[in-house]
């Protein structure tokens, strides 16, 4: 049998108890206790004194008057609002570097929860972690609170005045005003920026991403003529082709493309094919781990690996080639896939450099895949900016040729490559205004802070596809004395009219025409209701590719061999560029891969690691004032090294605070283009740090936890891989009578095809159940609460490891073991198959837990919420606001688990009640399912044989974990199935 | 040793006391709005001579009021409809005495003129009057309450008990142990008593009906006048809650009833007063459920059916509104043993096909909300 393993100690065979020495153990328990009377023995005053504090609270206790308890309700009662029950408005999140059409849930006025929409087109319900965790950026205390001129309050009438007559004094002087934002998708954003600059003889936007995608953009200029980023058609592939491009995690937009994979990838309707993913990448990234192969390459091979592709396509179809194949990979089968599925494929890079992008176009031009799987005409709006246009604005801004800087929801002083440049810059700007909507490290530089509302406070819109239009709504009053970005332009243009009217108006020139609505209001209230508006585009022109370019592309003039190890910076799933890293939900939120958090990490292959005499958490120095730990990765190609990008924050909040280390100023200009990357000799140092792992907890003894076949096996025999399933099913006797649940049957369909293990889910039931954010020191100590978690596990080679991903809730088993062992019942099953939890009655002797083979339930060591302990937003008024007000804070010393968000299951029932009718097949939806973009969680109702998630369970490849304890879990599994080499199978 | 072990103790136990008796009688209940217009400052004799004719203690020759008589001055356990004093005096706190002159000899409510009537001051009193209730609205409504509570007499058996058993083991200054004994034997058995019965009472307030901000007469409103329930608390029906009406639903009819028949226009100019400034009423909660008890109003009322009398009492009988039922989990549980859901007219229920089944063949004909789990945890806890 394979070797199933978690980590490299363990597939070494040594206890990775060992990292937790005995000295922490020994004193973790009384760290919390500030005073030191536990330490000395007591004497018999400390005993009185306890006892006369004690008799006197006792007898205070006893004395207490019922609190009074006022109501309040409205002195006009808004129509639109039922106290107790949810309201939801459509809105759209775009941070400048992830786009979502949304629902917010909000619940007496307060967002608690965001859901996708299903009425979009381009992300469905799908989420993300990101815009799942941003309704907890709405109530960080650390916001900007209010305006600011030279670092000290001002009122806004003050500032605009201020504003108003300097650039009045620089226009006329002829003075150059320049305006630096994110990627701006808004039609009316752009229109209102484009009437604002004409007001101004020397004006000039520039959008600057954090993480560029620059060169994908010239690219297509280059080859198209369209400088613009095409849309991925997945759904029409047979075989994908990624060569550092980590398009389920972060490249581009995992949200949009994750969906599209998925479905080729899914097996749950008796699909006759899936499609076939070969990654070569330096990292162990999110989409490698769900590659059907994957090949280690280092990042500098990159341009010769696709000119060899080119080359050997070329050669096969009998195009035009360019020089010889080098030969140093062994591409001669993938290209003969490749050109078998003319048309029906795709090839991408994640590689910021024009002349990769170019022979990434050219490999795709000649296999004909444009139109059908890459669409140009449909292009994402996700990213705009210019590598070259902002390292040109740098400089004048260094020359001081800039009169006047407006900067919005950028942050350059933190995540501009090279440390000091873009902050000195600054200074020669005579006039700079920073609009950001939270704390950063560029805050504070600027002359004039006008701080702009959190998304869910202000209106926007979005077009993030040519045709696909999304509009934003406020779902609470600003906060804080805070005013939209757009606000702003329109009071500093003059404009009187506010933000919200200009965006009607633009809605009402340009789109009501496209709509067959009648009246613009009717069309406006609708768009607003459902969030989204499409129209059909017409500019669909071919285009021609322009195969001029690669011969300059082909030029291999870069040394490719390089000395030392190749440093990557890579974005992180849970802080994404950085930008909202003040977010305790997603400081939390555990890599997929490496399952750590609460730091950036300097990845090794377990060889170099070898060789360099590494263990995880031995603090390295990659290069001067860059140390950070390290950490032993599984299937990193040696001789590379990744670091997150996103963390080292300065000046973001405390909980973004020096956490790990930024390595954007490090980052620098190659061949015209923004480079995440350096080279560097890593030099061990004398300290190390223990790092908050996430799974190291225990081991699950090389037992059938994954199970998995092939494709072609597969097809011959649907349950292959999951023989087991039928051995224990047919062993399967009790003494007991067999338990009948009349009515409902509560269960859970995970298919482990679907499932790639992006965390949303994770975030999803954080958001919606309450669950408390730890601390790294907690999460160190194997405390950390989340209800859902998804366990990663290697097979194989430690240097080349196949990654299984496994989310794992409450299996809410019929024969549950937790239940037997709770000494007051505080846990039972419930006539609907849930394992319920009575936190009231719970005293926390954790037998549950000892009892539990899944170790899913959670104990309260502390009191999580309204502790100053524990600041991670909720020990403020303003952050408990995220509360749901369905969903019990659990106190201290109680355990707790997956519901199976029971109160979302009443609260359905309830429904169905009310109308006087029955419950429909996905109508109750659990929070990891209405999130997970994949598809890949299905709950339903296992007594109606209708349903899906019961078709799920009967099919062959369903079984369920650790099924030979007879435990008669209501989780199943789906078996995962890769796709195999077709030559052999 | 033990000498100044005892004392260092009875310190101890004496600063426990007095911590006690400090804390337990601060509460408060008033407000004062900010001064904004000129009191004349008054002596302490003036004072004097306006409480004494608030209180009637002054013999007039037509006849002494008692303004306490229907203006309590302390927290009265009847209900009352007048406003009480501190209510006047805050109303009046910013108005002129030429004002309440005018108020208290001819008054415009219908009511208030009845029992007002011969009432004569001269302006010289009216002056003395506004003077004293402008001071009583710096103090808060006083409460009629027994100095010697439970809790005292709790806490000196506790002592005695204390006391009895350090000097049985330790001091031994009393040589009859039989003393000991009985003090140990009472006191334990009162201790014992209080903390069940104080145990027992917890989260339990029978009757409960504290003073509201509005002298809302339910029995009035839902009782006479036969306001259906879910007129007001109009979300009961689809919501979680029932909702406190917000002060526009009031104004439905408030708009031209503008006197009450007992209350006269005082208690109804809150209402329009919280209407014209845009400041809601804060209603004091009644029936209350702890927080980890999800209980929906839709669910009972709507799905269920149950009249909203089964749980909060005769409500259209009451002044004041009490809490008339225990509102304890026993209370809840004992309900949904024995009642029946609408199983044969709900399609929701035609799920449930096992019991549909037993219905089928005469095995039972009543199906209760216990049968279909409706005591299980997560019914109610989540």
């Amino acid at each position: 049998m394979k070797k199933y393993w978690k980590s490299i100690d363990e597939f070494q065979g040594k206890n990775d108890n060992a990292a937790f020495s005995e000295e922490e153990q020994k004193n973790e328990i009384l760290e919390l206790f500030e005073s030191d009377f536990l330490k000395t023995s007591s004497s018999r005053r400390d005993f009185l004194k306890v006892f006369g504090f004690s008799l006197s609270a006792a007898a205070l206790a006893a004395s207490c008057k019922r609190p009074v308890i006022n109501a309040i309700p409205y002195a006009v009662h808004p129509p639109e609002i039922t106290p107790g029950r949810p309201l939801y408005y459509a809105s759209s999140y775009f941070d400048g570097h992830e786009y979502s059409a949304i629902l917010v849930k909000t619940r007496d006025g307060r967002p608690i929860k965001i859901e996708g929409n299903a009425l979009s087109s381009f992300n469905g319900e799908g989420t993300t972690a990101r815009v799942q965790a941003s309704v907890l950026s709405l109530y960080d205390d650390a916001r900007l609170k209010y305006p600011t001129a030279d670092n000290s309050r001002a009122t806004w009438d003050e500032i605009d005045s201020q504003i108003l007559s300097e650039l009045e004094k620089i226009n006329s002087g002829g003075g150059s005003i320049v305006l630096l934002t994110s990627t701006i998708n808004s039609p009316s954003t752009i229109r209102l920026i484009g009437e604002f600059g004409s007001r101004y003889k020397n004006f000039k936007w520039v959008q600057y991403d954090a993480i560029s995608y620059s060169a994908i953009l010239e690219a297509n200029a280059a080859c198209f003529g369209k400088k613009v980023i095409p849309d991925y058609n997945f759904q029409n592939t047979d075989l994908v082709i990624s060569v550092n491009a980590d398009f389920l995690g972060t490249w581009l937009c995992p949200v949009h493309f994750i969906p599209k994979y998925v479905s080729r990838r899914k097996l749950d309707e008796g699909q006759s094919d899936m499609l076939r993913h070969i990654q070569f990448e330096s990292r162990l990234s999110l989409t490698g781990s769900n590659a059907d192969t994957r090949i280690k390459i280092k990042p500098s091979d990159e341009k010769s690996l696709l000119a060899d592709l080119y080359n050997i396509i070329a050669k096969k179809t009998g195009a035009m080639d360019y020089g010889k194949v080098s030969g140093r990979y062994n591409l001669d089968e993938i290209a003969s896939s490749l050109v078998a599925s003319k048309g029906r494929s795709i090839v991408i890079s994640g590689a910021n450099n024009v002349d990769i992008q170019i022979i990434v176009n050219g490999i795709n031009s000649l296999l004909g895949n444009y139109d059908n799987c890459i669409d140009l005409n449909s292009n994402l709006n996700i990213a705009a900016g210019i590598d070259s246009e902002a390292e040109a604005l740098l400089n004048e801004l260094t020359a001081g040729k800039v009169s006047a800087l407006l900067m919005h929801n950028v942050n350059p002083v933190y995540d501009y490559a090279g440390s000091d440049r873009f902050p000195e810059a600054l200074k020669n700007a005579g006039l700079t205004i920073n609009m950001s909507g939270s704390l950063n490290e560029t805050v504070g530089k600027a002359k004039f802070e006008c701080p702009v509302h959190h998304y869910l406070e202000s209106w926007n819109d979005a077009e993030i596809i040519p045709g696909n239009l999304s509009l934003a709504q406020p779902c609470i009053n600003p906060l804080f004395e805070t005013r939209s970005f757009q606000d702003s332009l329109l009071k500093w243009s003059g404009n009187q009219t506010s933000w919200e009217t200009y965006l009607r108006s633009t809605w009402q020139n340009e789109y009501h025409a496209k709509s067959n609505i009648q009246t613009f209001q009717k069309f406006w209230d609708t768009s607003l209701g459902q969030g989204i508006f499409t129209y059909e585009t017409t500019n669909k022109i071919p285009f021609q590719t322009n195969t001029d370019v690669l011969t300059g592309a082909m030029e291999l003039s870069e040394n490719t061999s390089t000395d030392g190890y190749e440093v990557i910076f890579a974005e992180s799933i849970s802080i994404g560029t950085g930008m909202n890293a003040n977010n305790p939900w997603l400081m939390e939120l555990p890599d997929p891969v490496s399952r750590h958090c609460w730091d950036n990490v300097a990845s090794f292959s377990p060889a170099d690691a070898g060789k360099l005499d590494l263990h995880n958490g031995d603090m390295i120095r990659l290069s001067e004032g860059l140390i950070v730990p390290a950490f032993i990765q599984p299937g990193q190609a040696e001789g590379t090294v990744c670091v997150a990008l996103g963390y080292g924050h300065t000046n973001s909040g405390p909980v973004a605070n020096n956490i790990g280390v930024n390595v954007y100023p490090f980052a620098g200009m190659r061949a015209g283009n923004r480079y995440y990357g350096v080279t560097s000799v890593p030099e061990k140092t004398m300290s190390s740090k223990l790092l908050a792992l996430t799974q190291e907890y225990n081991t699950m003894e090389g037992r059938p936890i994954v199970r998995e076949t092939v494709f072609s096996e597969y097809q011959k025999n649907p349950s292959s891989g999951n023989e087991l399933h039928e051995e224990f099913e047919s062993k399967h006797l009790t003494l007991y009578p067999e338990i009948i649940y009349d009515g409902f049957h509560w269960g859970m369909a995970i298919d482990l095809n679907s499932c790639i293990g992006c965390n949303t889910c994770v975030i999803a039931c954080q958001a919606e159940n309450n669950i408390p954010v730890v601390g790294r020191e907690e999460v160190r100590r194997r405390r950390i609460m989340h209800w859902i978690k998804i366990d990663r596990y290697y097979s194989e080679s430690p240097d080349d490891p196949k990654v299984f991903f496994q989310p794992l809730t409450c299996m809410h088993c019929d024969n549950a073991p937790c239940e037997n062992v709770c000494p007051v019942s505080a846990t039972n099953h419930s006539s609907e198959g849930l394992n319920q939890m009575a936190y009231n009655r719970c005293i926390g002797t954790k037998y549950c837990i000892n009892n539990c083979p899944y170790k899913v339930r959670r104990f309260n060591w502390y009191r999580y919420t309204n502790n100053k302990v524990f600041d991670f937003h909720t020990a403020s008024d303003l952050g408990r606001m995220v509360l749901n007000p369905d969903v019990t804070v659990r106190e201290r010393g109680v355990v707790e688990k997956c519901t199976f968000c029971v109160q979302r299951i009443q609260d359905k029932k309830l429904q169905a009640k009310l109308e006087n009718r029955i419950i429909e097949d996905f109508e109750i939806k659990t929070a990891c399912m209405q999130a997970c973009p994949a598809g890949a969680i299905v709950f339903g109702n296992m007594n109606d044989k209708n349903s899906k998630v019961s078709q799920l369970l009967a099919k062959q490849r369903n079984y369920h974990l650790l099924e030979e304890l007879h435990t008669l879990p209501s989780v199943g599994y789906l078996t995962k199935v890769w796709k195999d080499d077709e030559k052999k199978s | 040793m033990a000498r100044s072990f005892s004392s260092k103790f009875l310190k101890l136990i004496y600063a426990a006391l007095i911590l006690s008796i400090i804390v337990i009688p601060s509460y408060s209940n008033g407000f004062r709005a900010q001064d904004s217009v000129n009191h004349k400052t008054v002596t302490h004799e003036e004072l004097v001579r306006g409480e004494r004719l608030f209180h009637g203690l002054v013999y007039r020759e037509n006849k002494s009021v008692n303004c306490t008589a229907c203006h309590n001055i302390k927290a009265s356990d009847t209900i009352n409809w007048n406003p009480n004093a501190l209510e006047i005096s805050f109303k009046y706190f910013d108005k002129s005495e030429e004002d309440l002159g005018k108020v208290l000899l001819n008054p415009n409510g219908l009511k208030m003129a009845e029992v007002h009537k011969g009432f004569q001051f001269t302006p010289e009193e009216i002056t003395l009057l506004k003077a004293y209730m402008d001071e009583l609205s710096t103090m808060p409504i006083q409460k009629h309450k027994p100095v010697i509570t439970n809790l005292l007499l709790f806490i000196i058996a506790s002592l005695l008990l204390l006391f009895s058993t350090i000097d049985l083991i330790i001091t031994k200054r009393i040589r009859n142990q039989w003393i000991h004994l009985l003090i140990l034997s009472v006191t334990g058995v009162y201790i014992t008593w209080v903390l069940v019965v104080e145990a027992i009472a917890i989260g339990h307030s029978p009757d409960y009906a504290p003073d509201q901000p509005v002298k809302f007469s339910h029995a009035i409103h839902a009782g006479q006048n036969k306001t259906e329930c879910v007129y007001c608390h109009s979300y009961a029906p689809y919501s979680k809650t029932s909702g406190f009406p917000a002060t526009n639903v009031c104004m439905n009819c408030h708009l031209i009833v503008r006197t009450g028949s007992r209350t006269g226009a005082f208690e109804i100019a809150k209402v329009i007063e919280s209407y014209e400034q845009m400041k809601p009423i804060q209603w004091v909660r009644v029936h209350n459920l702890p927080d980890h008890v999800f209980f929906s109003h839709a669910q009972h009322v709507n799905a269920g059916g149950v009249a909203c009398q089964e749980c909060h009492g005769p409500v259209q009988e009451m002044g004041r509104i009490s809490l008339n039922t225990e509102m304890t989990m026993g209370w809840c549980i004992n309900c949904h043993r024995t009642r029946n859901v609408n199983f044969n007219n709900n399609k929701f229920y035609s799920q449930y096909t096992d019991m549909a089944e037993k219905i089928r063949k005469g095995e039972t004909s009543n199906v209760t909300v216990e049968m279909l789990g409706g005591t299980e945890c997560m019914k109610c806890h989540y």
